[in-house]
């Protein structure tokens, strides 16, 4: 940052000129201008980025900024970012959807990329309903909440996004709403910084489905700063405590950020790589694998 | 003495019989043979029947070939559960283990009188000389050896280098065995002598692989940096080479936590500009639907080997059978083309398998090769190929004044649009599944979808005048036909040499490209033909009706198809040629009858 | 509303400028995300009065900005827009479809009481005389905000007492 306070990037910079499709009041506004100024702080040029999403109404928030986006097909976001993480290491990967496209029909993808910790941050907005849909359960609904697919009452328990991340092994979990922009703004912005997977769960509201205490004012009234509570965010027993109240209470900030970052994904494949590369053949000569003499 | 000899080997998995081909396959091509060798499995994973057909020429070899020649029988439960994958005829010499206690006069074998039977103790041999009866495939080795004159000398070379690490004492252990076969088989000499000619080509170079190793050393030469993918037989053995190989050519690969995970990685490397793939098998192509629909409509370049195996859902996993034409052709939701490439060897693997690669680079979109289990699993012996012979297409990138202001599916005249990736400055857009207008933003609007629709559509229409990509054999004006793709392909060539040799008018189509349906390529083969068979190896003769629904096909023209693990041989072929020849006859001679 | 990292104590006069300048950058670009959302929405007159408010804001940030220029040149600012939110600026889920006027006045009104508040909590902790002259200027100056506001929703017709909610179409499934 310079001494006028200006960086070489500003949030603007970020802004594509599409206009979103979300209804005004939607939590999703609020997420975007976050990610706006969390790249604008990091500084990468917008072509270094790839920003990949599956279905649903915050899935298309890939084409509102001006990276390189990728809206993809329903609960696929993550193996998608996995191949471009895979295929260009160099490029800050994101990948952003709700809680249905995470947690229900793609809810199997992410235990396994966090088991490759690859450097990828997923950005969940989390609203507790299927908006794109119009209003039906989804897997972050709480047990007896009526909607137009459970019109007396949903039988199930929620998904707790944040500890089934913790549980995983994920290095980086954190939670953020837009009850604080500027908090939600430098979580992503650490969570991107971070050497490996990263999740940030948004609690998003929905405006046209969403019950009025998941509004802003009903957040507000539950929200609680991690680091103001005094929470050691290397301590991952104690975070997993504190993600058992999701639904109950809203903590915003870093639950857990791993003090020793282990090697990415994409390190190992390097080193793997230069291990191998030493005695590889021309690849015009591959059929020489064949030979039998 | 032979030119050509068909062996059908069949024991329990314990008995070694499958890796008795391998080595029998191995010291053939070192001695200058021609070879394929095909393995079929029950169901157990261990223990359970196995078989090997090896089939040794002095000439470059079309198919694992019709009727055995020879056939072993290490156990005769295991050899029939084989039933019509290893069938044995009146010139079949039988070679089976002698512990049975079966005598030669009652061997269960229904309605054929075999050339030759021979009762040998096998096992009784192995345990003698090597001390243990797992042995017995090294006696049979030397069986063969002794009989039919292969391997002689190359067999114990080939067992020696492949058991040096594990010690003398085993190598001589089983030189002992294959001694013992051999001196056996030269003092029970055959009726009738089956030595093969000596090959005139001894000492030439040879490769050996099967199409599974071929598809994906093709795939690393056409310059594929990625594979994603899952395990599932009989494809697994591609992302296997991938693991073993890609890294050193800068490369990786991903072993998914599920099919679509497996593609949806390799479509992401593609959107990041690397040429990927991934390789899978029926379920694992119904699994993938959704996302070759999204590399359809977003443009991007992927090839997808489907290693046809019998279906539905699990169906027959390690059989081979071509019923997954209408998915390849027609999975994926929406009003889309896809091109779909069947390889007809587990040579041409290497060119099918790159020219997949580089329509998909070409065209900016999805590409099926329908391999099968026959070729993916089979091992075929191979003169070198001259790879500089190959040309390398790669995806048209923006120019820098492209870059300038730039439209990622731009209208152009031949409907391709120069597609940029992350990282390349000036080149951001949006990928979307979703409808999009040539700036890639979504919409829904019908124009658009209309306009867009046509551009996915009409960029294919060159493809289907790509005569390169068809084979026609045989005379070109004969009224009598064939078409056959895939594995069956091969048995048909030879079938066309047989009904040649019979004086038989008549020709083959091979496609190597199924879809688009290249309907000027058939109606230009089908414009002298009155009688013809879609040949293919699927219960509702899918072939048959893919063509039907694209072209006017002469009334002649019928399906001949079966479904998996009921293989074609040559000689059913001719049969059914000769059946439409004599009809052929019939209405002729009609013709010319005075009407009443 | 949150503030972080402001030492109110030790408050100096450029920052307590830098700061109202902020806090007036905040609710203009936050009126325009909402005017753009009522465009987008076809609720043209939500829209016209969000730009109002956005033209208002930016006219008191203008202003502040001369005494800032005046007083301090272009020295260095040290507060940072990560150190404030929704001060002055609505609450992002205040924008509803289909709002009417009156409601987009009244979530206007909302958040000029909001920015009063903040003024009015702060002052107790300011030491330095001429930045707790500046927040109770600041302070006087959202009631006049509010007056403003008071006067666009006196000009309505009055309220009819229905629901917007009661005629207009459901949403589209996607």
């Amino acid at each position: 940052m310079s001494a006028t306070g200006t960086c070489e990037y500003q949030p603007k910079d970020y802004k594509s000129d599409l206009k979103p499709i979300w209804c005004p009041g939607c939590g999703d506004f609020s997420v975007v201008q976050g990610i706006y100024r969390a790249l604008a702080a990091i500084g990468r040029p917008p072509h270094e980025i790839a920003f990949v999403s599956g279905i649903g109404c915050s899935s298309r928030i890939p084409g509102y900024t001006t990276a390189y986006g990728f809206n993809s097909v329903h609960g696929r976001a993550l193996p998608i970012a996995q191949g471009i993480k895979m295929a260009n290491p160099d490029l800050t990967v994101l990948a952003a959807g709700g809680d249905g496209d995470g947690f229900s029909i793609g809810g199997g993808h992410i235990a396994h990329l966090i088991r490759r910790n690859m450097d990828i941050t997923y950005i969940v907005m989390d609203n507790q309903i299927y908006g794109l849909t119009k209003g039906q359960l989804s897997p972050t609904s709480q047990k007896g909440r009526v909607t137009c697919t459970s019109r007396y009452g949903s039988m199930e328990e929620p998904v707790n996004p944040l500890l089934y991340v913790l549980a995983y092994g994920a290095g980086f979990v954190a939670q953020a709403s837009p009850t604080d922009l500027a908090g939600m703004a430098a979580t992503i912005e650490e969570a991107i910084r971070y050497p490996g997977f990263a999740f940030v769960n948004v609690q998003s509201p929905c405006v046209t489905y969403g019950e009025e205490a998941q509004q802003i004012k009903g957040l507000k009234s539950i929200s609680e700063s991690l680091a103001s509570m005094g929470h050691n965010p290397a301590d991952r027993l104690a975070a997993m405590d504190l993600a058992q109240q999701y639904g109950q209470k809203m903590h915003l900030g870093v639950f857990y950020r791993n003090p020793e970052p282990p090697p990415t994904y994409g390190d190992l494949v390097k080193e793997r790589q230069a291990l191998l590369s030493k005695d590889a053949q021309p690849k015009e000569r591959i059929l020489d694998l064949f030979i039998k003499k | 003495m032979r030119k050509d000899l068909v062996f059908g080997m069949a024991g329990s998995g314990g008995d070694g019989i499958v890796s008795a081909g391998d080595s029998l396959l191995q010291a053939a091509a070192a001695e200058g043979y021609h070879g394929v060798m095909t393995k079929s499995f029950g169901s157990q994973i261990r223990g359970g029947e196995s078989s090997c057909r090896v089939r040794i020429s002095t000439t470059p070899v079309l198919n694992p070939g019709g009727n055995l020649d020879v056939a072993v029988a290490l156990n005769w439960d295991d050899f029939l559960k084989f039933g019509a994958e290893l069938p044995v005829s009146g010139t079949t010499v039988v070679i089976y283990e002698a512990a049975t206690n079966i005598p030669e006069d009652q061997i269960p074998l229904v309605g054929v009188t075999p050339l030759q039977v021979i009762a040998v103790p096998i096992a009784g041999m192995a345990k003698e000389t090597a001390g243990t009866e797992r042995a017995k495939n090294t006696v049979v080795l030397g069986l063969i050896a002794g009989w039919f004159g292969i391997g002689a000398v190359a067999v114990m070379k080939g067992i020696r280098k492949k058991l040096a690490k594990k010690g003398e004492e085993l190598v001589e252990a089983n030189q002992r065995a294959f001694d013992a076969g051999r001196a056996f088989a030269l003092a029970h000499p055959l009726k009738a002598s089956m030595n093969i000619v000596a090959s005139e080509t001894k000492g030439n170079v040879k490769l050996i692989t099967d199409g599974n190793d071929m598809s994906a050393a093709a795939a690393i030469f056409a310059g594929c940096q990625f594979f994603g993918g899952y395990p599932i037989t009989p494809s697994t053995e591609v992302m296997q080479f991938f693991t073993d190989h890609v890294w050193r050519y800068g490369g990786s690969v991903l072993q998914a936590e599920d099919e679509i995970a497996g593609i949806g990685a390799a479509v992401g490397a593609s959107f990041a500009g690397k040429k990927s793939m991934t390789a899978t098998s029926g379920p694992g192509l119904s699994l993938k639907s959704e996302m070759m629909g999204l590399a359809s409509i977003a443009e991007l370049p992927l090839v997808i080997i489907d290693v046809q195996r019998g279906g539905p859902s699990t169906g027959l996993p390690t059989k081979t059978e071509q019923s997954d034409l209408f998915a390849a052709a027609f999975s994926a939701h929406g009003d889309v083309i896809r091109p779909v490439l069947a390889p007809t060897s587990v040579a041409d693997t290497f060119r099918t398998t790159i020219e997949a690669f580089n329509i998909a680079e070409y065209y900016q979109t999805p590409v099926i090769v329908l391999s099968d289990q026959e070729i993916a699993a089979r091992k075929e012996t191979l003169d070198p190929i001259d790879t500089s012979q190959f040309k390398i297409i790669d995806r048209l990138r923006p120019t820098g004044a492209e870059l300038q202001g730039y439209t990622r599916f731009k209208q152009t005249e031949n409907h391709i649009s120069p597609i940029s990736h992350p990282g390349m400055l000036g080149g951001t857009y949006l990928a979307s599944g979703i409808e999009h207008s040539e700036s890639g933003a979504p919409t829904n609007s019908g124009s658009v979808h209309q306009r867009m629709s046509d551009k996915r559509t009409k960029k294919f229409d060159p493809l289907k005048n790509r005569k390169d990509l068809f084979e026609i054999t045989g005379n070109p004006d004969a009224p009598l036909a064939m078409v056959a793709w895939g594995s069956v392909a091969g048995i048909c060539r030879e079938a066309l040499a047989m009904a040649q040799a019979e004086g038989m008018n008549v020709k083959l189509l091979v496609p190597y490209l199924l879809y688009p349906v290249a309907e000027g390529v058939y109606n230009d083969f089908f414009a002298s033909v009155q009688k013809g068979l879609i040949i293919d190896q699927t219960h509702l003769a899918q072939t048959f009706k893919l063509l039907r629904m694209h072209i006017d096909l002469p009334k002649g023209v019928q399906p001949l198809s079966r479904s998996g693990a009921n293989p074609f041989l040559p000689g059913d072929i001719v049969a059914a040629l000769h059946h439409l020849l004599s009809e052929l006859q019939r209405s002729h001679e009609g013709e010319l009858q005075p009407q009443e | 509303m949150a503030i972080q990292g402001i030492d109110f104590a030790n408050l100096s006069l450029k920052d307590a400028l830098d700061l109202a300048i902020l806090v007036e950058d905040e609710a203009q670009e936050r009126y325009e995300e909402f005017a753009a959302q009522m465009d987008q929405h076809r609720t043209p007159e939500a829209a016209k009065f969000f730009r109002y408010m956005v033209e208002n804001e930016a006219k008191h940030g203008r202003e502040l900005l001369a005494r800032r220029i005046k007083l301090f040149g272009d020295a260095p600012r040290s507060v940072t827009r990560a150190m404030i939110f929704d001060i002055e600026a609505p609450d992002y889920d205040a924008a509803r479809a289909f709002m009417t006027p009156r409601n987009a006045m009244k979530a206007a009104l909302a958040s000029e009481v909001k920015a009063h508040d903040f003024f009015v909590s702060a002052l107790p902790a300011l030491k330095d005389a001429d930045v707790r002259a500046l927040f109770e200027e600041l302070r006087d100056e959202e009631v006049e905000h509010q007056d403003l506001v008071k006067k666009e929703l006196a000009k309505l017709p009055p309220d009819s007492g229905l629901s917007d909610e009661d005629f207009v179409d459901e949403p589209a499934a996607q």
